[in-house]
């Protein structure tokens, strides 16, 4: 019986979220906003907040008989412009070929199957089908209080690799909870086939909590009820994923807040590959399934939170981490003394004036030392240097692995006073001929640890990332391939 | 019988009892309802659908009857959106369909029931009927917004809530205390205002998060 007090007391249920939450954080502006897909999409962009592109609408029958189908694209998603809970949402992953046999098309039931798409399942959807959803659509079968609607289509965001093993054709988004400017929980929603591609627990979809202060998964819950450890079938452990960018989405969740002005906001975020972030739905009425999928309770977290008052966005985001983010990898983090980073980090990089540049960088095991491109040097402020240094003839020397240290020598005694900035030179030995570059001094701030190291300046133009760090940097780091 | 005097009153004025009693009975059970959504948790299609039904089935004769009658609609309503789906239809004009198909079906279900001597399902009055059959209308909506599985949950939901409605309402005591105390229908006030401010966990929802309880 005392469990049961206790349960009443840290979970959030339908009864307290409506009368305690909603009601009186979500003024009815704020809901209409966050009810209006098109409206909430039109003034997040103006805040220059991501959103899936708007691709066409469709707000009555007229426009419907009179679109133009092949402007769309290869693949969308159909949507509602009030739906709710996910319901309605129809989304294309690639355009099938008309059928070149004429006779064979006509003997297909439902009709002209010239023009189709094909659904998550691998059924074919017919312009016929697209027609009849719309209409449904724009009859108000989907919306909220049953009037009628808006249907639209938006571009489809392209999955990020790393959720490619993990979700069923559709693309995973994160939940996130967010309160007075705290961000309180989070969960990413993974689309599986009984949820045909969508990512909504109540259609089936997986459920996985997420660690506040980390951005690692945790626990799953499959539909409404099953607490599940690997993707059905599979041997992939839904726990420890890192999602990428998590300071971003949680940062734009609660800027999404304060633009929305929904007290109790449930922001939806997906991570496009190319635009990153992106907010796909703003929720007034944010289900509750997210504290199974945590194996914890909303409503302790949102009462520690009603009466701060917190100003900013950074400030609410570090209050949600401290408060709620667990401790895994802090406490990996304490035992090793080391800190745990991913293959690609972001690198703040510092110029001699003291200005802060931030690039994507790879972590190299590989490689002995850092190298940088050298556009980035010279934004850096190296341009001097890079131009002085390109001016020396190399021809002198014979570029040979047994001559390397005497060319070193030789090279620095000639031209350091020329070129003080220049610290040393590397010479590198490469399958298509040896080259020398130029090595600086420079400080670099990786997860918040600062390194003064020598680095060198290389031609990176036709390379992934403008930056990669080498061993010789790597010592106060555990590198986790999954983050 | 012992009667309050107002209800003496509308006896003298020509309202039939079994009138009066009814109508008494409406805030009794509306707030039933509400309380089984509130706290319990059960959800049915709204409030207005379960009491409508729980007075269908007191207006037939005998619950059973009723039951047969609201299974028939449910049935009808799911076999027709089978039928009904590759034809395409707009909302109106496939729930316009389906109405027909039921009535027809609860036609056949009342001849059926004459060939047995079942002679009380003929002898049912036609208004429970044509309101089960309206019923039809809430299951299709839900059954396009959330599917099949939740629309059939829902069904027996209401069904469930109906039954025991019934009973509530044809309880002799409850009916006599209604008839010397007519004002207590005016206890459902602070009830729902009190069920209104209610912010516990539901029932359903003790059942719903147990496995987070082992965690907290």
């Amino acid at each position: 019986m005392f469990e049961f007090f206790k349960l009443n007391r840290q979970i959030l249920g339908m009864n307290c979220r409506n009368l305690e939450y909603i009601r009186p954080f979500n003024r009815s502006r704020a809901k209409k906003l966050a009810d209006n897909k098109l409206l909430s999409k039109k003034i997040l962009k103006k805040n220059n907040i991501s959103v899936p592109k708007l691709l066409a609408k469709i707000s009555n029958l007229q426009e419907l008989e009179s679109f133009d189908w092949q402007s769309l694209p290869e693949s969308f998603a159909l949507k509602p412009n009030r739906g709710f809970g996910g319901e309605g949402i129809l989304v294309v992953y690639g355009k099938k070929k008309p059928a070149r046999n004429p006779a064979e098309r006509d003997s297909v039931a439902g009709g002209d199957k010239n023009d189709a798409w094909i659904k998550a399942d691998r059924t074919l959807i017919s312009i016929e089908d697209l027609k009849t959803h719309i209409r449904n659509i724009l009859d108000g079968s989907f919306s909220l209080s049953g009037t009628p609607d808006t249907a639209f289509f938006e571009e489809r965001l392209q999955l990020l690799k790393l959720f490619k093993p993990y979700s069923y054709k559709g693309i995973p988004d994160i939940r996130v909870i967010v309160f007075n400017k705290v961000p309180l929980m989070a969960m990413l929603r993974l689309p599986t086939k009984s949820s045909s591609g969508k990512a909504n627990l109540q259609q089936g979809a997986i459920g996985v909590g997420i660690d506040i202060a980390t951005g690692t998964t945790t626990t799953a819950v499959l539909g409404k009820n099953k607490m599940i450890d690997y993707i059905p079938g599979t041997r992939l452990l839904l726990s420890g994923i890192k999602i990428p960018y998590w300071n971003d989405i949680l940062k734009l969740s609660v800027r999404a807040q304060e633009i929305s002005n929904l007290g109790f906001l449930g922001a939806d975020i997906a991570i496009d590959k190319i635009n990153g972030p992106t907010i796909i739905e703003l929720n007034a009425r944010p289900g509750l399934s997210i504290q199974i999928a945590n194996l914890s309770g909303l409503k302790r977290r949102l009462e520690k939170v009603k009466d701060l008052k917190i100003k900013t966005i950074e400030k609410g985001v570090r209050v949600g981490k401290d408060l709620f983010g667990g401790e895994i990898e802090e406490e990996l983090e304490e035992i090793s003394g080391r800190r745990v980073i991913g293959t690609v980090e972001k690198v703040k990089l510092i110029s001699k004036d003291g200005q802060e540049t931030e690039v994507e960088a790879k972590i190299d095991t590989g490689a002995y030392s850092t190298s940088i491109d050298i556009e980035l040097a010279k934004q850096l402020g190296f341009e001097k240097l890079l131009e002085n240094f390109s001016k020396i003839s190399l021809a002198n020397y014979n570029l040979k692995p047994e001559n390397e240290s005497f060319i070193k020598k030789d090279f620095l005694e000639k031209y350091k006073i020329s070129l003080p900035e220049l610290e040393d030179i590397s010479i590198i030995f490469s399958s298509n001929g040896a080259s020398i570059r130029p090595v600086v001094k420079l400080n670099l701030i990786i997860d918040s640890i600062e390194i003064t190291s020598l680095i060198n300046i290389a031609d990176r133009k036709y390379l992934n990332y403008s930056m990669i760090i080498g061993k010789r940097n790597l010592g106060k780091f555990l590198i986790d391939v999954n983050k | 019988m012992n009667t309050s005097p107002i209800i003496d009153f509308f006896l003298h004025q020509g309202v039939p009892f079994e009138t009066v009693i009814l109508i008494l009975m409406l805030p009794i059970i509306a707030t039933f309802i509400a309380f089984l959504r509130q706290v319990v948790g059960i959800k049915a299609f709204g409030i207005y659908a379960p009491l409508i039904v729980t007075f269908a089935f007191l207006a037939t004769n005998g619950l059973k009857y009723g039951i047969a009658i609201f299974v028939t609609v449910i049935f009808t309503g799911m076999l027709m959106r089978f039928v009904l789906k590759p034809f395409r239809l707009l909302y109106l004009p496939r729930v316009a369909l389906m109405l027909t198909a039921v009535a027809i079906l609860i036609l056949g279900v009342l001849v059926i029931g004459g060939e047995f001597r079942r002679t009380g399902l003929a002898a049912v009055s036609i208004f429970p009927i044509l309101i089960m059959i309206t019923i039809v209308e809430k299951f299709v909506a839900v059954q396009i917004e959330k599917g099949d599985k939740v629309a059939i949950v829902l069904a027996i939901e209401t069904l469930f809530i109906s039954i025991i409605g019934f009973y509530i309402a044809s309880s002799e005591n409850l009916r006599s205390f209604l008839a010397l105390y007519p004002w207590i229908i005016f206890f459902t006030i602070p009830i729902n205002i009190l069920l209104g401010k209610w912010t516990g966990l539901r029932i359903s929802e003790y059942f719903r998060f147990h496995k987070i309880m082992k965690n907290l």
